[in-house]
């Protein structure tokens, strides 16, 4: 990979849009917030479990629930135990009853980006890889000055736009709402980069964070003993994916998928546990006792885009 | 037993991968792929080993102070992932009960930081140093070569001409440790402390010293001036980032076992004047005149608050700190109905939740402060039921726990406010009683008594038996009153408005509201004062100890075992341990009246003295230059880098440099720092994950906690031998192996006590350990892990060899004198990495009641006594007993004032991403976050000066015109950085964060056997901004200080910007 690329791929990463403060707002108001370069066009609708069922195998990369007893519940508590409550309910349901959402409350959210970097470790993403960037603009002016934030998961729609654009049917819509990515399948033509209009995936080109450090294992640590946490396996869609010898998910289409790993086991996803703001939740929004079901129903609760039609299962409070 | 399921690794899910693999072919292989079966074969065995507590270990974080408990999750051996603490209140708002199994725990993540996060780069550093490496050219040339630790302890131990090979040193005669370390006799060190001392302080002829110790004189670094100590006081040991269980285990090698006095932390380029501002408030006094801290941190209850002033700091980025902060106030801000305030010239991110935000000129906070106290008492706002409470029976009587010095008379004498009246003075009580007025008849007062309530009037001045005296209370009140609402809102830079929109909201709640600060308000000149405002507004409403007001938290269980745990580590009287003594380098904790300099030459003295406070960082390096009070031979830093951390660091450049200053410098370090790029030697350190230690928990924790920090891999230093031990190099072996070479006295087989030993690193800290499982009282001791339990610990450390994890040495280490073990309750400790009190403790007692759980309960004093009677080292004059609003002065007295050429005031901000100097190079993700920090103006300052966003600039100042930082034989850093135009910040200020501007770490390439190693270009980006900060005037080498607090000064400065 040239040094061009590398930039460009860093440049990704930056999460600062050059868009000025008035366009901000402007588009932050609107509820059509534009992401870091132009969406993509929605076009046709998919149909979004085709591939679900093809041969009736476990193309959910689902697996069972092993309950575990969390401690007793008491007023006052920590709302990680309630959302944990929240799932071990839903898991009990097949998963067509389930329906994952999430929200995220933008005046808890305190900018700190550690839902991203949570996530970049959980999911070993290489540089240019980023399942959920954190947003932030300043907005006013002196002294009458605001500081917006806004973390920006996949949507995962139940309208999705990435899906009919695959041309090897590597996508496709879960039961329970989850936008899944078979590795195995994608061909890495990036059709569905420019189809979402959240600008939600991100392509990975297969390089490291140590790449441009020397490497002096006679004096220093060394890369072989300093890359390895990014090559052990991630437990993507369940099953271990090593990074190594362009072997996916090297060359591949890549985007939140909510944790599935953790969800299915009763864990939360790592944007969620790790929020230090405690503003972002999830649970299944058709169980009317979770609450994110109850916080879907605040008057305050906002999608982004609605109007593209993608029905997003991530909410917003503002 | 010990190692057979450690070491006898069966075939593991991935080997059989490997296998199967090989079967299945490649990724490419779609039909493959295909092919899922229900049991998930064909596509990899679908699992989630993370959830698992055998591939979990916790442990504690330290990417910054606040130390969060954290559960580090492995695979292969490797650290893949951190979250925080279930077990923990300072990850979850309601951390779980800790006899929650820990196959539930493993489950339940908690919130953590990013940086607490990308702690995983900061262990896997490439560039990590993880051999000794000795200095293979000029100081601070970068060119190294690798060396044998065993030769390396021998070297700095024996010394000798240890830099032959380096051109120019060839006769270079280096004093070795042992050398330095003059008096090793116990007995002799223990007779010639007191007599040394009371030399300096005049009571103690030097002829009479000089012949009762004759045959010792040559052991003193001045045999004129024996309260300077012994030689080996020379030996100067400087810790950056140094937390409990580590201070313990240095304090005890270099005070107790070699015999320096100067062992010290960098606290006062932090925030030490916060902490000194709450330990004279909250002195006790016991008597004799003596007074004691009891408190050196509060906290509002942010749980039950319904407003919060944050001066100077917030709850989303440094203080101490966000993940428990952070939950709590967004909780309260968005469910609770709490609103809260920013006292601060940037627009922070706790500022964009914030209801107000005040953008305080810099340094203005007492001002602010003073402004909204006029009012509270113009305007009947003050809690007089509180405040007239006069000792602690009153308090009780009037359902209150904790009481104030506000009714206490105050003595005045010529040169203005002296000591605290006492009932001896008008003969109605003893010199142990102080005094009140009821009605204007005084009456005395035991400020301790439980039994016989003293109220007193708030507002009292006149004449008693004679002696001119004012209550404290009614001192604070004409303070307040000596300037109208405008002249206190010029000096704090804001309008009257914007302080009664404050201090009305502020007074509002009753006592469901707080106060707080952190570094903001305590780094100037005034900052101890600042502090002592802040917490004046606390008092003032009566919040302390209130559910929604001032607390001083839950505490912790005690691990030095001075509660009654079974190894109490305070009292460790191993045989030769050492009476250090002398006045430390810093002069911290010493009067200048006290020491031979003064009766030598009186007024002024040539550097302050710091008689209240401690770890005056910012003085240690620049006192070795100026050897005053005497000069170093030996100099350690751990895990701290002055070179970059102190304002005007510059300045001690040439120190480090000269071989005369500095003839000895080794550094603990797990890279080539900052600073530890210019030393002799670097011995690696321990990452944080690999190590041990027993850090406090913060006051917004209600409920008791305790945490504990252990490793969780294998460490990637090299292994070695010490005490005929194989294990990795880290600081706390390399003390170790350096005990062994001198003989030091409490180590090796005995260490402890009869056959009790201290030859690793865990034979301290496990006892630390056992002490937290032992808890502070009978019937407090955790369960004992059961089998199950058992087997998990042991498999959890599957991947450690005998050189970290021995079962039966850790065993061993945790069996106490008696012989009893301790072992399966400190497992059953390490297994949850914490253990706290149940938190619905404090939920019921918020039903029930509207004081706190855990109260504090003790005396706050308005007027600080001992500071009032302390005099400034140069002037000679006393400092004030109450808190005053004063501008920026340095040393001799001498303003600190801008120019046309230098403008704007400097401020600094650790974004959450970056602790001072180390996290943001090396953490790949907090770069790909901020990949440099910026020059940030206002865009009306923009305007002024011609700069729009994203021009390249330097700082530049009066002490720094060229705007670089030398680096002596590696060139200059220029303090340059991209602009950025804002709205959030104060007009005519300029902020640069902290982390960036590295010019070490392997930013650029250095040379190790001979060899080039290229260095990684992107850790250099942005600038550090603390050589534009202002040198004292009057010290001429150093930064401004706050001389009562002992902070450096990092908001006072003065700077220009040009085009760069």
């Amino acid at each position: 990979m040239s040094k061009e690329e590398l930039s460009k791929v860093s440049e990704n990463l930056t999460l600062e849009t050059d868009e000025s403060r008035r366009d901000f707002l402007d588009k932050f108001t609107k509820g059509i917030f534009g992401g870091l370069v132009a969406g993509g066009v929605v076009s046709a609708l998919a149909p979004v479990q085709a591939k679900a069922n093809k041969d009736g195998s476990n193309l959910n990369f689902s697996t069972a629930f092993e309950p575990f007893v969390l401690p007793p519940e008491h007023p006052g508590e920590d709302a990680i135990l309630r959302m944990m409550r929240d799932l071990q309910r839903a898991l009990k349901k097949p998963i067509e009853q389930r329906h994952w959402n999430m929200v995220i409350d933008l005046r808890k959210c305190v900018g700190c980006d550690a839902c991203s970097v949570s996530c970049a470790a959980e999911n070993k993403l290489p540089p240019g890889v980023i399942y959920r960037p954190v947003i932030q603009q300043e907005i006013g002016s002196y002294p009458n000055v605001g500081h917006v934030t806004l973390p920006r998961p996949c949507m995962q729609c139940d309208e999705p736009p990435c899906v009919p654009v695959c041309p090897a049917e590597a996508t496709w819509k879960r039961p329970d709402g989850i936008v899944i990515v078979d590795y195995d399948q994608c061909i890495g033509c990036r059709y569905c980069l420019n189809a979402c209009p959240y600008d939600a995936r991100t392509f990975d080109f297969g390089v490291e964070y140590i790449d441009g450090a020397a490497d002096a294992p006679k004096v220093f640590l060394g890369k072989d003993k300093a890359g390895k946490y990014e090559t052990e396996a991630s437990f993507e869609y369940a099953k271990e994916w090593k990074r190594e010898d362009d072997k996916s998910p090297i060359g591949n289409a890549r985007k939140c998928h909510f944790c599935i790993p953790r969800i299915e086991k009763g864990m939360l996803p790592e944007c969620v546990v790790t929020c230090i703001g405690r503003a972002t939740y999830f649970g299944d929004g058709s169980d009317p006792d979770s609450l994110v079901a109850e916080l879907i129903a605040l008057p305050n609760a906002f999608r982004l885009k609605e109007e593209v039609g993608t029905h997003p299962s991530v909410y917003y409070i503002k | 037993m010990k190692n057979e399921v450690i070491q006898n690794k069966p075939m593991d899910r991935r080997s059989f991968l490997k296998t199967s693999a090989l079967l299945g072919g490649s990724a490419a292989c779609a039909n493959a792929a295909l092919n899922v079966s229900s049991n998930g074969f064909g596509r990899g065995k679908i699992d989630y080993p993370l959830n698992d507590a055998e591939n979990v270990i916790y442990s504690v974080c330290l990417q910054c102070h606040t130390a969060c408990p954290i559960k580090v999750k492995i695979e292969d051996g490797v650290a893949v992932k951190i979250d925080g603490n279930p077990y923990s209140i300072q990850n979850l708002n309601s951390p779980i009960p800790t006899s929650t199994d820990v196959q539930v725990g493993a489950k339940i993540d908690a919130g953590i930081c990013p940086k607490g996060q990308a702690g995983i780069q900061t262990i896997y550093d490439p560039y990590r140093v993880v051999k000794v490496l000795k200095r293979a050219g000029k100081r601070g040339e970068n060119k190294w070569k690798v060396i044998d630790f065993d030769k390396a302890v021998s070297e700095v131990v024996e010394g000798g001409k240890l830099f032959a090979d380096v051109p120019g040193e060839e006769n270079r005669v280096v004093e070795g440790m042992r050398q330095v370390r003059a008096l090793s006799d116990a007995k002799v060190a223990k007779a010639m402390a007191g007599d040394a001392m009371n030399v300096g302080k005049g009571k103690m002829k030097l002829a009479d010293f000089k012949a009762k110790y004759k045959n010792y004189l040559s052991l003193l670094i001045d045999p004129d001036q024996p309260d300077l100590g012994p030689k080996n006081n020379q030996f100067l040991m400087l810790a950056g980032r140094m937390e409990h269980g580590r201070k313990e285990f240095a304090k005890r090698w270099h005070k107790g076992s070699y015999g320096s006095n100067n062992f010290m932390e960098h606290t006062t380029v932090c925030e030490q004047s916060h902490h000194i501002a709450y330990k004279q408030i909250t002195s006790q006094y016991l008597g004799k005149g003596k007074w004691k801290p009891a408190a050196e941190h509060l906290k509002p209850d942010f749980r039950n608050s319904r407003f919060v002033i944050f001066f100077g700091t917030g709850f989303v980025e440094a203080n101490f700190g966000p993940p428990i902060m952070a939950n709590l106030v967004t909780n309260a801000v968005n469910n609770e109905g709490c609103k809260v305030a920013v006292v601060d010239p940037r627009f922070s991110k706790s500022a964009a939740k914030a209801w107000q935000w005040v953008p305080v000129r810099p340094g203005g906070d007492a001002a602010l402060i003073y402004a909204m106290i006029r009012w509270m008492f113009e305007n009947d706002k003050i809690n007089v039921e509180f405040l007239k409470n006069a000792n602690k029976a009153a308090a009780k009587k009037g359902d209150e726990v904790s009481w104030t010095s506000a009714t206490h008379l105050i003595k005045y004498d010529k040169e203005g406010p002296a000591k605290k009246l006492r009932a001896s003075d008008l003969g109605i009580g003893s010199d142990d009683q102080f005094v009140v007025t009821q009605g204007g008849n005084p009456v005395a007062v035991d400020t301790n008594d439980k039994l016989n309530p003293v109220v007193g009037d708030l507002f009292f001045s006149g004449e008693l038996n004679g002696i001119k005296v004012k209550s404290e209370l009614l001192m604070v009140k004409e303070y307040a009153m000596s300037k109208s609402m405008q002249e206190w809102a010029k000096e704090a830079g804001l309008s009257v408005k914007e302080i009664l929109k404050l201090v009305r909201e502020y007074t509002k709640y009753g006592r469901k509201a707080g106060a707080e600060m952190y570094r903001g308000p305590v780094q100037h000149t005034n900052g101890y004062f600042n502090g002592m405002a802040v917490i004046y507004l606390n008092m003032l409403i009566g919040n302390i100890d209130y559910n929604g007001g001032l607390i001083a938290g839950g505490g912790h269980y005690h691990e030095d075992g001075s509660k009654g745990g079974p190894f109490n580590l305070k009292k460790d009287a191993f045989d030769g341990k050492t009476k250090s003594f002398g006045h430390k380098i810093t002069r911290e904790g010493s009067y200048y009246e006290h020491s031979s300099y003064f009766q030598k030459n009186g007024y002024p003295a040539k550097r302050p003295w710091f008689p209240h406070t401690g770890n005056v960082y910012q003085e240690a390096i620049p006192s070795m230059d100026d050897a005053y009070p005497y000069g170093v031979k030996i100099l350690m830093t751990i895990m701290g880098t002055p070179l970059l951390s102190n304002p005007a660091a510059q300045m001690s450049m040439s120190t480090i440099l000269d071989f005369k200053k500095t003839p000895l410098y080794i550094a603990n370090d797990v890279a080539i720092g900052e600073t530890s790029m210019f030393a002799d030697y670097i011995f690696p350190d321990f990452a944080i994950w690999e190590r041990w230690g027993t850090p406090h928990v913060p006051p917004s924790a209600v409920t008791k906690m305790s945490k504990f920090r252990q490793p969780t891999i294998e460490p990637l230093t090299d292994e070695v031998t010490v005490f005929g031990e194989k294990q990795h190099i880290g600081f706390e072996t390399m003390l170790l192996a350096m005990a062994e070479k001198m003989g030091l006295p409490g180590y090796g087989d005995n260490g402890f006590g009869k056959g009790i030993p201290f030859k690793r690193t865990e034979d301290w800290y496990l006892k630390l350990a056992a002490n937290i499982a032992a808890g502070d009282h009978k019937g407090d001791d955790l369960p004992e892990a059961d089998a199950k339990e058992m087997e998990i610990f042991k498999k959890a450390r599957r991947h450690l060899t005998p050189a970290t994890f021995d079962l039966a040495k850790w065993e061993k280490a945790c069996t106490d004198a008696n012989g009893k073990s301790w072992f399966k309750k400190t497992v059953y400790l390490l297994n949850r990495g914490a253990r706290g009190e149940d938190y619905t403790n404090y939920t019921k007692n918020v039903e029930k009641s509207d004081k706190i759980l855990h109260k504090f309960g003790k005396l706050f004093n308005f007027y600080c006594e001992s500071v009032a009677n302390t005099r400034h080292s140069y002037t000679g004059k006393k400092f004030s007993g109450i808190s005053q609003y004063n501008h920026a002065i340095d040393y001799a007295g001498k303003e600190v004032v801008g120019s046309s050429a230098y403008p704007l005031k400097l401020i600094t901000y650790k974004p959450i991403t970056g602790g001072q100097a180390r996290t943001q190079a090396v953490d790949y993700w907090l770069q790909a976050i901020m990949p440099e920090n910026t020059i940030d103006i206002n865009s009306q300052t923009a305007l002024e000066m011609g700069f729009k966003d994203g021009d390249m600039a330097k700082l530049v100042s009066s002490d720094n015109p060229d705007g670089n930082w030398d680096l002596g034989p590696s060139g200059k850093k220029p303090m340059k950085g991209r602009v950025r135009v804002l709205e959030g910040l104060r007009p005519g200020v300029v902020n640069v964060s902290w982390s960036f501007g590295h010019w070490a770490y392997c930013a650029r390439d250095i040379m190790v056997d001979g060899k080039v190693i290229k260095g990684e270009k992107a850790r250099e980006s942005g600038l550090c901004p603390n050589a534009a900060m202002k040198v004292d005037t009057g010290l001429k080498n150093s930064t401004l200080e706050d001389l009562v607090g002992g902070s450096a000064v990092f908001y006072d400065s003065f700077v220009g910007l040009v085009k760069a």
